[in-house]
């Protein structure tokens, strides 16, 4: 038995390749709505950006250059695990440095995962502009059979550049936070697009919402499908007819066509309305692609017969069952609770917060603090405290409560896992947003629904508004992972916190490349340090930055100077009218004695 | 959030026109009854004054009656909508106007006194005009004008009055919704008219000033809270505009406010949403969000109070202002100004004392 396992895993061996991209990134313009024409981050010229397509455990190496000429970037590669390679997981401070213009980077690391997943840039305001795409791992040893599959992407798109909208965003005129409205929902970076498809055949439709703030909603209109992966994780095939994709959501679906060739069906996607604080009128939340099955019969619009999009009832997550049928982690050794919170701080911004802190990017990458800190890597105060490190012991089963004291939905995302999510109230449907009528209910461990089984693991899940979800994960995955609200306008305000998972074993596995730290330098960031920069004493956070300052609650010393003068000087104009007042009364009274009258 | 049924800056206000009104008036009668209606005296003259003081009256209502259906026919005709869309703005700009006008309104009636001066001498013209065959050359209005004085004077005071208390209504309550009108009107004018009546009836001059002195100084700190109120609207109509959104859908927690321009700010009372906190704002003009603009302006409009009282004082010991005269000498050079000086000039002249011997020596007029 142990021979065939290690012939198998040899023939596996033989056959995974590397698979390498060159990607030089610079601005290209698009006009991917018909609407306008804008500038937008393509690779190696091109807009769409390249779909990555690799096997299950191909080596990918992606040679990044930076030839934006006026802004740092960088890749994550959403949803892979990085086990030892953390260094690769792309995101800016957090496990690198901002990869400035004029420089290069290479990831390279091995896809050991099969499904869906995508590639974005994870540097402050940066794959709105179009930075984004699916990456596909395909898995010969997949549970199910289909004929051909295909990748559809569903995307938020703004008319501005994302710099230009975070100044409006991030301003003393936008005290709610309200995030910008996007001007269209894009399909596979497109409107009104067409999926030929055949009659009596089987499809593999990967879906992925590469955007970078609103939900969608997707049904394909007289079709049902079955939904056999998550997140990367198979599940069982389970029926549905609607999906709520939520960004970085992936989902992949089996279609089975229909008999016919008369008609073609529309593909609908809804934006979930509710995520918007406004709806331009010109602002189409409905799209209508199709599933072509005859190029030349009618493209109808669907007809939509709800009036808001949380009439929709989308199959919920919670349910579907992985089929490798892992089974309910036991009680955790560490719990982390936390509640999002949106509030302003003194500057005027509003600002997202897990409890009472803001993630507040340290002066030198999470990661590298940890490298760097010999003995203290496993003290959180190394890495700051607006990072809100938590540190995570080597194999512990972790659970992380998230409630949400906020009206609004958040996709939560944890990079290097998927985590079982064991717990989550209101569920999807109808009662989705029920606990916006009330004060938020936060989770309470003596009074919750059972926790399935085998629950359903993915790396994005939806906190429900003014709801709760419970997490679990095994801290088998050393490196410093962020967890984190995949709206972009969330994660810039602040919605995020790092976890310093296994810091002995991370020093003791990982090593940095080289081009990784000299990218620091042509960045001028510092490459070891705590979190203030501090190389010499990691304790000292002094010059760490910090998240502004609480507005004071109530009467601050200037404020009470300044009503103690109005209420002095309002005295003195009253005595001095008092006074002016009396003046008269003398004169009037001899007035009066004089002629011995009263005016009665 | 109770429904608002009663605005209590729309009562003040319409008290406050209503007691100004009705003292004027009895103040007027009784000085007619003493100068005139001695038993010695032309009945029929008396007579004849007190009626015209009793039409200007009424005239000077039905007229604001009118101007000021008019004014709210016109304010809502054109649809609140008009001037909710900006509030903030319009709130400011009649706090402003109203600032303004209570401000020039209120010492002068302080100085009952001094009115009765100037009516001593207006209708001492009156009467002198009739008898005693003016050669003057005059004006055919002037010469009315000067006749029907006993007319005019209270026609004025009610119409000023009655406007005031209208564009006051109108304007300072634009953010109120309808309820919140009649009962405050209503019970403003009946307070107003009882006050005005049962302190002439029943007291003295001594206790119509101390009430006069005690409404004046609260209608100052209406005035001191409008125009800071007034700053802060437009300040804060500024912010909104930026804003977009309805930002008193915020309630007082953050965001409700510009932080960078806050002297202070409290998570509670604000007068817009919390019951109570109202009637500070309209009698105090409290904010539970104090800007640098507001704070500073309610301390300048008190030192500018007192620095009018101050010269007035000084003016009525001296008998004239320091620098005034360099002060005339000055406008009057500049061009299209020189008439204004003249005329401020000529006022001083006439002889004041002179008119009134001659009615006197004509027996018109008691000593």
């Amino acid at each position: 038995m142990k021979s065939f396992l290690l012939l198998v895993l040899a023939a596996l061996g033989c056959r995974a390749k590397t698979v390498t991209y060159d990607f030089n990134v610079t601005w290209v313009t698009a006009n991917p709505d018909g609407l306008a024409e804008r500038k937008v981050v393509g690779i190696n010229g091109q807009w769409p950006l390249p779909l990555i397509e690799v096997d299950k455990g191909d080596q990918l190496v992606v040679n990044m250059h930076n030839g934006l000429g006026d802004r740092p970037c960088s890749i994550h590669w959403h949803g892979m695990f990085q086990n030892n390679t953390n260094y690769m997981d792309g995101a800016s401070m957090v496990t690198q440095c901002p990869v400035p213009p004029g420089s290069s980077m290479t990831y390279n690391f091995t896809v050991n995962q099969n499904g869906t997943y995508w590639y974005h840039c994870h540097t402050d305001y940066c794959y709105p502009d179009g930075y984004r795409q699916a990456l596909i791992v395909h898995d010969e040893h997949a549970p199910f059979k289909f004929d051909e599959e295909f990748t559809i992407t569903m995307s938020d798109w703004y008319h501005e550049m994302v710099e230009d909208l975070s100044t409006d965003f991030m301003s003393v005129y936008n005290p709610t936070g309200a995030e910008p409205i996007p001007s269209a929902f894009l399909f596979n970076d497109t409107m009104n697009s067409s999926i030929p498809v055949e009659p009596n055949k089987t499809y593999l439709l990967r879906l992925v919402n590469i955007g970078a703030f609103v939900a969608q909603y997707f049904y394909i209109e007289g079709h049902t499908f079955k939904i056999v992966e998550i997140d990367g994780v198979y599940t069982e095939p389970t029926e549905a007819d609607t999906l709520y994709i939520a960004v970085a959501q992936r989902y992949a679906i089996l279609l089975t066509t229909k008999n016919q060739t008369d008609v073609n069906y529309a593909i609908v996607t809804v934006a979930d309305s509710t995520l918007l604080d406004g709806i331009p009128e010109d602002l189409q939340l409905n799209n209508t692609n199709w599933l072509e099955y005859n190029k030349d019969a009618a493209h109808p619009q669907a007809t939509i017969n709800v009036t808001d999009s949380t009439e929709l009832v989308p199959f919920d997550d919670i349910t579907l069952v992985p089929t490798d049928k892992m089974e309910l982690l036991p009680e955790p050794d560490m719990e982390i609770n936390v509640t999002v919170i949106m509030n302003n701080l003194n500057t005027g911004f509003s600002y997202a917060f897990l409890n009472n802190i803001s993630y507040t990017k340290p002066k030198v990458p999470s990661l590298y603090t940890a490298m760097s800190s010999g003995d203290l890597v496993a003290n959180s105060e190394i890495y700051g405290e607006f990072t809100h490190p938590m540190i995570l012991n080597h194999n512990d089963v972790v659970q992380i409560v998230v409630n949400n004291a906020d009206g609004g939905s958040h996709p939560f995302h944890l990079h290097g896992h998927n985590f079982q999510v064991i717990n989550r109230a209101p569920p999807y449907g109808p009662h989705f947003n029920d606990f916006l009528n009330g004060d938020p209910v936060p989770y309470d461990p003596s009074n919750h629904t059972a926790f399935p089984k085998f629950p359903a693991r993915r790396d994005t899940f939806v906190l429900p508004p003014q709801g709760y979800v419970v997490l679990r994960f095994v801290a088998d995955n050393p490196g410093v992972w962020i967890f984190h609200c995949h709206i972009d306008w969330h994660l810039a305000s602040g919605l995020a916190m790092i976890l310093i998972e296994a810091p002995q074993q991370m020093q003791e596995r990982m090593q940095i490349p080289q081009d990784h730290l000299d990218v620091c330098q042509a960045a001028g960031v510092s490459s070891k340090g705590n979190a203030a920069a501090d190389t010499t004493n990691f304790l000292d956070l002094k010059g760490q930055d910090a998240q502004p300052g609480w507005i004071p609650d109530g009467f601050t010393p200037r404020g009470i100077v300044a009503l103690v003068f109005s209420i002095l000087s309002a005295i003195i104009g009253i005595v001095s009218i008092v006074i002016y007042g009396m003046a008269d009364v003398k004169p009037l009274m001899m007035f009066c004695l004089e002629r011995g009258l009263h005016l009665n | 959030m109770s429904k608002n049924v009663f605005a209590v800056q729309v009562f003040f206000i319409v008290f406050r026109e209503c007691l100004e009104a009705v003292i004027i008036i009895s103040v007027l009668l009784s000085f007619l009854k003493q100068c005139l209606g001695g038993p010695g005296q032309d009945q029929a003259i008396y007579k004849r004054l007190v009626r015209q003081v009793w039409l200007g009256s009424l005239a000077g209502i039905v007229i604001c009656l009118i101007i000021g259906g008019a004014f709210i026919g016109v304010f809502y005709g054109l649809g609140k909508d008009i001037w909710s869309k900006s509030e903030d703005l319009w709130e400011g700009i009649f706090y402003l106007i109203a600032t303004i006008i209570i401000s020039f309104m209120g010492l002068a009636l302080l100085r009952i006194n001094k009115m009765k001066d100037k009516w001593r001498v207006k209708i001492a013209q009156a009467l002198a005009e009739k008898s005693a065959q003016s050669t003057k050359s005059t004006t055919w209005l002037g010469d009315w004008s000067r006749r029907h004085v006993m007319f005019l004077l209270p026609f004025i005071t009610t119409l000023r009055e009655g406007v005031e208390a209208v564009v006051f209504v109108g304007g300072v309550s634009l953010s109120l919704p309808a309820t919140a009108f009649p009962l405050p009107v209503i019970c403003g004018i009946i307070a107003g008219l009882a006050v005005g009546f049962f302190i002439y009836r029943g007291g003295n001059m001594m206790s119509i000033q101390i009430f006069l002195i005690a409404s004046t100084s609260v209608l100052y700190l209406i005035a001191a809270g409008m125009f800071s109120k007034s700053v802060w609207s437009l300040q804060y109509h500024t912010f909104a505009q930026r804003v977009g959104g309805d930002v008193a859908e915020e309630g007082d927690g953050p965001g409700s406010y510009d932080i960078t321009e806050t002297v202070w700010h409290v998570n509670c009372c604000n007068p817009e949403t919390d019951n109570g906190w109202d009637v500070f704002n309209s009698i105090l003009g409290w904010q539970n969000t104090a800007t640098y603009g507001s704070v500073i302006s309610y301390n300048v409009y008190w030192a500018c109070l007192v620095l009018t009282v101050s010269c007035l004082m000084y003016e009525e010991k001296t008998g004239s202002l320091p620098l005034k005269n360099q002060f005339l000498s000055f406008v009057s050079k500049v061009p299209g100004l020189g008439g204004w000086v003249a005329k401020k000039r000529a006022k001083r002249d006439i002889n004041e004392h002179e008119v009134l011997r001659q009615v006197q020596a004509a027996g018109l007029l008691r000593e």
